[in-house]
């Protein structure tokens, strides 16, 4: 499907940005789509398009052909030609260079068709939404029909993704809309606690096991603290005993024994 | 031949039985980002924070509205959000299907209101963070009276603060020119 002046893509629409590339889509695509996947007596062929991501998502997609997660028991294959592909898996954010690549690989590919715009980049150009040379996700360019997101999706992802676009199982992602309530309000965290304590303890453990950890250490230690202060600090010195036993990870006992020294300093 | 039939038992199957069965996820998987909208303050920690700016915010001055946006077909889950969140609003969960056939179906949005200034009307912070502000001053043990003379203090917006404390300064400077020509 070759335009008239001889160039990949077929319409130029005033106005409307990057449209040179655009693609008129069969106005029966739908139904067409939907009688491969009613009709389809065979394999579904899968056809990988990089468009310039950083290799992340093809790693997904080949440990997702591998014996553990297997696509393959579904008749999903990797095939190595856009020309006996009945799915095209755009990867990585579209790059100006890889625009025609990419238009040449979705008109080589047989009617019908269906586009999955694969990874955070696939979706919308991803963390490099807003490099010089990447104009965006896969469907600035070609007509995407699911969109699988993740950095990169995991092999679970990635078959539930194809399971959702060979129609085997349905969306649960929907779009959210709250509006704040009057007299909504933000509860504060531990309210039982001094704040003064929770903050010690909260900076010491992202100062010993870094931001996230230290964040999940410091909850189980003051969730430790809020369930078992009212029984006495000994029970609380107990609990914190029987926890660090059940974990028995040293870093985190050590941590534990810093955020105890503190606790223990507050409560004199 | 017998052998590898024999190894073959023994291994037994490999492959996961997902999607027939839920996927079970190692603990630490960074999933979906799950918005707690009551938590949130709209402190725009999170957008500060977020690399490919999957989160974002947009304030509305005329209506009095700030917006918090998350796009999750751009997130890359590296928790940076749950890191700085103060309130834990947000966390990453398991969640891992999030495959979608409309693109908005990825979008998230929750609307603040905003407080106006209460000399010149402009609003200028989200009602939200300045009632978590006055809460954690009141559990760090402030007096009642210094907890009103702080709601006062955060009714006012930055600009009419730093008008009102030019006549202040000014006659500071008065005074002391004139201690200065006493001595």
């Amino acid at each position: 499907m070759v335009g008239k002046n001889g160039n990949y893509g077929d319409v130029y629409i005033p106005g409307v940005p990057n449209s040179r590339y655009a693609i008129q889509q069969d106005p029966n695509a739908g139904q067409l789509k939907g009688a491969l996947l009613k009709d389809i007596a065979r394999s579904v062929y899968v056809y990988r398009v990089d468009c310039g991501g950083c290799n992340g998502c093809e790693i997904e997609i080949f440990a997702s052909i591998t014996p553990l997660f297997d696509v393959e028991r579904f008749g999903i294959k990797v095939v190595s030609s856009p020309r006996h592909a009945d799915v095209l898996v755009y990867t990585g954010a579209m790059t100006r260079a890889m625009r025609i690549p990419a238009l040449r690989a979705y008109h080589a590919a047989p009617e019908p068709k269906i586009c999955v715009a694969y990874g955070a980049c696939g979706s919308s150009g991803g963390i490099f939404h807003d490099l010089y040379c990447v104009w965006g996700g896969a469907d600035k360019i070609v007509p995407v029909d699911v969109y699988i997101p993740g950095c990169p999706p995991t092999p679970g992802a990635t078959i539930y993704g194809f399971a959702m676009a060979l129609g085997l199982l349905g969306q649960k992602m929907k779009a959210v809309h709250h509006v704040q309530e009057d007299g909504e309000r933000a509860q504060l965290r531990y309210p039982e606690l001094p704040s003064g304590l929770r903050v010690g303890i909260e900076r010491e453990a992202r100062r010993m096991a870094g931001y996230l950890h230290g964040k999940t250490i410091a909850d189980s230690f003051l969730d430790i603290v809020t369930t078992n202060q009212n029984d006495g600090f000994e029970k609380v010195d107990q609990e914190i005993q029987v926890y660090l036993e059940k974990q028995d990870d040293p870093r985190l006992t050590e941590i534990f024994t810093r955020l105890q020294e503190i606790y223990h300093a507050e409560r004199k | 031949m017998l052998k590898l039939i024999k190894e073959v038992l023994r291994v037994g199957e490999a492959t996961l039985p997902y999607p027939f069965a839920p996927m079970e996820m190692m603990p630490g998987f960074r999933g979906k980002p799950v918005h707690d909208p009551e938590l949130c303050i709209a402190c725009a920690a999170c957008a500060i924070a977020c690399p490919p700016n999957a989160i974002s915010i947009t304030t509305d001055l005329d209506q009095g509205y700030q917006s918090w946006h998350l796009f999750v077909g751009r997130c890359i889950y590296c928790a940076r959000c749950e890191e700085v969140c103060p309130t834990g609003a947000i966390s990453l969960s398991p969640n891992f299907e999030l495959a979608v056939m409309n693109k908005d179906d990825l979008r998230e949005q929750a609307d603040y209101q905003l407080a106006a200034c209460s000399q010149c009307g402009i609003f200028f912070a989200p009602v939200k963070e300045i009632e978590y502000m006055l809460a954690m001053l009141q559990q760090s043990g402030a007096s009642v009276e210094n907890v009103a003379i702080a709601r006062q203090l955060l009714s006012v917006c930055p600009e009419c603060k730093r008008k009102n404390d030019i006549p202040k300064l000014a006659s500071l400077y008065q005074n002391n020119s004139v201690s200065q020509e006493a001595v």
